[in-house]
């Protein structure tokens, strides 16, 4: 599955894992430049806007927060990080710092290509009014008339759960932490909601599911345990 | 004949005892005689005893009397002086040396009045008579002493017997106790009781710095007088001494209040063994009992002895121990140590021949033939990620460093996403998932009870063979459906060969690879159910693992606690949020 002519930047300082992503991503039709520092990756970054980064935040001479500042600063461009199992907090951070999406290494070349593969697919931005239609696979959310359908069949959700998909259905294709979930449905003051997240997002869910148990909408939403969820691209 | 009588009867004592008993008993007679007669305390004899033995003098004085003036009158025996001796063994039997001796000279007295020429006086007319009558006396005071002598003699065995048996009571008591604060009631109260003390107590430690370990009524404040009787015991044979210690001295008071009057004397045994103190023994008399004697000295002497050799044996034990514990880690370290080197080794080994025969020039590979040797290769480096991940999983167990996040999770969804995720292993068999519709949320971390669900269908996975069935199933159990009691057992089951019943305590210890079934060969270095009870515990619940009642084969059943989500108060619609932050 290959995406035309579309460039990605890496940005990962080990050598070896560099040069494996780079003649993989090659032989499937990518444009790829490099880079082995932060300093390499800002020059990339002032060389040309490439469509999308793959970012490994353990870099040797800045963290890897830098780069997602200065990128996101003039841009939406999708950002992939890759990091170490274990550093949930890290992920967060990146990811609640304007990251898109994130591959815990060591890395399946197959799913790296997936993601990159997702992240430039999703449609635009999200909507920023709230009278558009937010639509995800079978989903729709008509924000205007706060209704919600799966494969056309309405569906009856607590305020809660509507915000919650709202959130969720604005992300296609990238993480959407868990702490900025409750921000968006509970407002900053959130407390112990944080603690039942898991089981509110479950319930929704379900009522997904059972709406119409023969489409995928189970799939439409993963939880990333200790990040967040990853949201189906379109 | 009279005096052939006589010494026929001296000499039938001498020979039945020997000379030198007579002589002995002679001479302790005139020694104990002197003794009481010179003024020594000692306890004085209670009013009430004094008349006994009058009454019983006099009976038996009277009633000698009155069979020798049958015998010398009716049946014209010449002499039945002898018949006092009766009495006078009586007294003896009864009341001791003193009282036998009084009874004797008594007798002499009777004898003299009423049997003797002349009747009805003193006064004794034939020499030969008045020698007889003094021999009768000597004979007599001798006889009864012996007498009194056998009964002291049989007082004191009974006394040793009884020591004995104190003796051997304690320290069997001590030999057969696991530990000395076993023992100590026990042995503190055979004390109490067969050394007179009224209240003894055992403490250990160097002398200055005690702590008490046993004590026979140890909800009353300890004693504190200034001055303590303490037993010097010396080496060799001579008996050991108590000695009046004061404060100061030997600064090792027992802890407690100062006693405000001094009806206890309170005496102190040190304990040594192997040369050092090892505590001392303490017991509480009244005053007026004195010193304890030598059998009750002996006792404590050697009760303490006792209980110094005990605390030693149960210091040696927990040495013991703690040097098995230290074996047992160092075996489960090279158990760690054989299995990382076994299983990690086999994947990487199935990597390094796949990647040399793919580097080989000579290998004539076909595409596809690359792509499975490649994917053989992913898959080996999959499971070595996972088997290292295990392992780390564990030492953060074993070093109880775990911080489970604490949440509610559904178990439905965290289920149904386990079993997809691990469909690929169950090709040919069913996973079956039969939860109730309304299950309440459980607190747990979602990375852990992930990891749990994925270990114990991977288990089942490995074990139940083609086309077992496996099922995972829930209820809910504890006070009503809710509240804080309220637990929620997930119980996974397979139809495989199960475990023995014997093996079952040991299934979740690290690196035990159980026998199922026929099946020795077993991949896995034998973490995965202990990390499952690893996990399990560190969310705050529990696991236990039996046979399946359904299914036949393994059954594991965690408990988890119910979170039951708060009323959900239907909250006025918000307006649109800002959804970016």
């Amino acid at each position: 599955m290959t995406d035309g002519m579309a460039s990605v930047l890496i940005v990962e300082d080990d050598e070896s894992t560099r040069s494996l992503i780079r003649a993989n991503l090659t032989a499937h039709g990518y444009v790829v430049a490099e880079a082995s520092s932060a300093a390499e990756a800002f020059r990339a970054l002032d060389a040309g806007r490439p469509d999308a980064i793959v970012l490994d935040l353990g870099l040797p001479d800045r963290d890897g927060m830098t780069v997602i500042r200065r990128v996101r600063s003039e841009s939406t461009t999708p950002i992939l990080v890759l990091s170490a199992r274990d550093t949930e907090a890290q992920k967060v951070a990146a990811l609640e710092g304007g990251a898109d999406d994130y591959v815990t290494k060591p890395i399946g070349l197959a799913e790296l290509r997936a993601r990159i593969a997702a992240l430039l697919r999703r449609a635009g931005g999200p909507a920023a009014d709230g009278s558009g239609v937010l639509a995800l696979g079978p989903v729709r959310l008509d924000a205007g008339r706060r209704t919600v359908t799966v494969s056309g069949r309405p569906v009856d959700l607590t305020p809660r759960e509507y915000e919650l998909l709202k959130v969720l259905l604005s992300h296609p294709g990238r993480v959407v932490t868990s702490g900025r979930l409750l921000r968006a449905v509970w407002g900053t003051a959130y407390a112990e909601e944080g603690h039942y997240l898991h089981v509110y997002v479950s319930r929704l869910r379900r009522k997904l599911v059972a709406a119409d148990p023969s489409s995928d909408v189970r799939d439409l939403f993963a939880a990333e345990p200790r990040v967040g969820y990853r949201v189906r691209s379109p | 004949m009279v005096e052939l009588s006589m010494q026929a009867r001296l000499h039938a004592v001498l020979r039945r005892r020997g000379a030198p008993a007579v002589v002995g008993a002679a001479r302790s007679t005139i020694r104990h005689v002197l003794t009481r007669l010179l003024p020594v305390a000692r306890p004085q004899l209670a009013p009430r005893r004094l008349l006994l033995m009058a009454l019983l003098a006099a009976a038996s004085l009277g009633a000698a009397s009155a069979v020798v003036a049958i015998l010398e009158s009716q049946l014209a025996i010449p002499d039945a002086s002898t018949v006092y001796i009766v009495a006078v063994v009586v007294m003896a039997t009864v009341f001791g040396t003193m009282p036998a001796a009084l009874t004797a000279a008594a007798a002499f007295v009777l004898y003299d009045y009423f049997f003797t020429q002349p009747f009805l006086t003193l006064f004794v007319s034939d020499s030969v008579e008045w020698v007889n009558l003094v021999l009768f006396l000597l004979i007599a005071v001798v006889v009864g002493r012996l007498a009194a002598l056998q009964q002291e003699r049989a007082a004191d065995a009974d006394r040793r017997a009884r020591e004995a048996r104190a003796v051997f009571a304690i320290s069997r008591t001590l030999a057969t106790a696991s530990t000395v604060a076993e023992a100590a009631p026990a042995v503190l109260a055979r004390l109490a009781l067969d050394s007179g003390t009224a209240r003894v107590w055992f403490a250990v430690g160097a002398p200055g710095a005690e702590r008490t370990l046993l004590d026979s009524a140890p909800e009353v404040a300890r004693p504190r007088p200034r001055s303590h009787w303490m037993l010097l015991r010396t080496p060799g044979d001579k008996p050991a001494q108590w000695l009046r210690t004061h404060v100061g001295a030997d600064a090792s008071m027992p802890p407690g209040r100062p006693a405000p009057s001094q009806q206890d004397d309170l005496f102190r045994v040190k304990i040594e063994a192997d040369g050092s103190t090892v505590g001392s023994l303490w017991a509480t008399r009244p005053t007026q009992a004195g010193v304890p004697n030598r059998e009750e000295t002996r006792l404590l002497a050697l009760a303490a002895d006792q209980l110094g050799l005990a605390v030693r044996r149960d210091e040696l034990s927990a040495a013991a121990t703690a040097a098995e514990v230290a074996r047992q880690s160092d075996a489960l370290k090279s158990a760690l140590l054989t299995s990382v080197s076994h299983d990690l080794r086999t994947p990487l080994a199935g990597i390094r021949a796949a990647a040399g025969s793919l580097m080989d020039p000579e290998v004539p590979w076909s595409a596809d033939g690359t792509r499975e040797t490649a994917r053989a290769i992913d898959v080996e480096a999959d499971r070595l990620n996972r088997l290292v991940q295990n392992l780390l999983d564990l030492s953060r167990i074993e070093a109880g460093v775990l911080r489970p996040d604490h949440e509610a999770l559904d178990l439905e969804d965290l289920v149904e996403s386990v079993v997809a995720r691990l469909a690929p292993l169950f090709d040919g068999r069913s996973v079956e998932v039969d939860l109730p519709p309304n299950l309440p949320p459980v607190r747990g971390d979602a990375v852990y009870l992930d990891q749990v669900l994925a270990n114990l269908l991977e288990n089942a996975a490995r074990h139940a063979g083609r086309g077992a069935r496996v099922l995972v199933s829930a209820r809910v159990i504890g006070a009503g459906t809710s509240g804080a009691d309220a637990v929620v057992a997930l119980l996974i089951e397979d139809s495989g060969p199960g475990v023995a019943a014997e093996a079952l305590p040991r299934i979740f210890e690290k690196f035990q690879r159980v026998a199922r079934g026929a099946d020795e060969s077993r991949r896995g270095m034998g973490v995965g159910l202990s990390l499952v009870q690893g996990f399990v515990a560190a969310m705050g619940g529990t696991v236990r693992a039996g046979r399946s009642v359904s299914l036949g084969g393994l059954a594991v059943e965690i408990h988890l606690p119910v979170d039951e989500l708060p009323l959900d108060a239907d909250d006025p619609i918000r307006p649109p949020a800002e959804v970016f932050a």
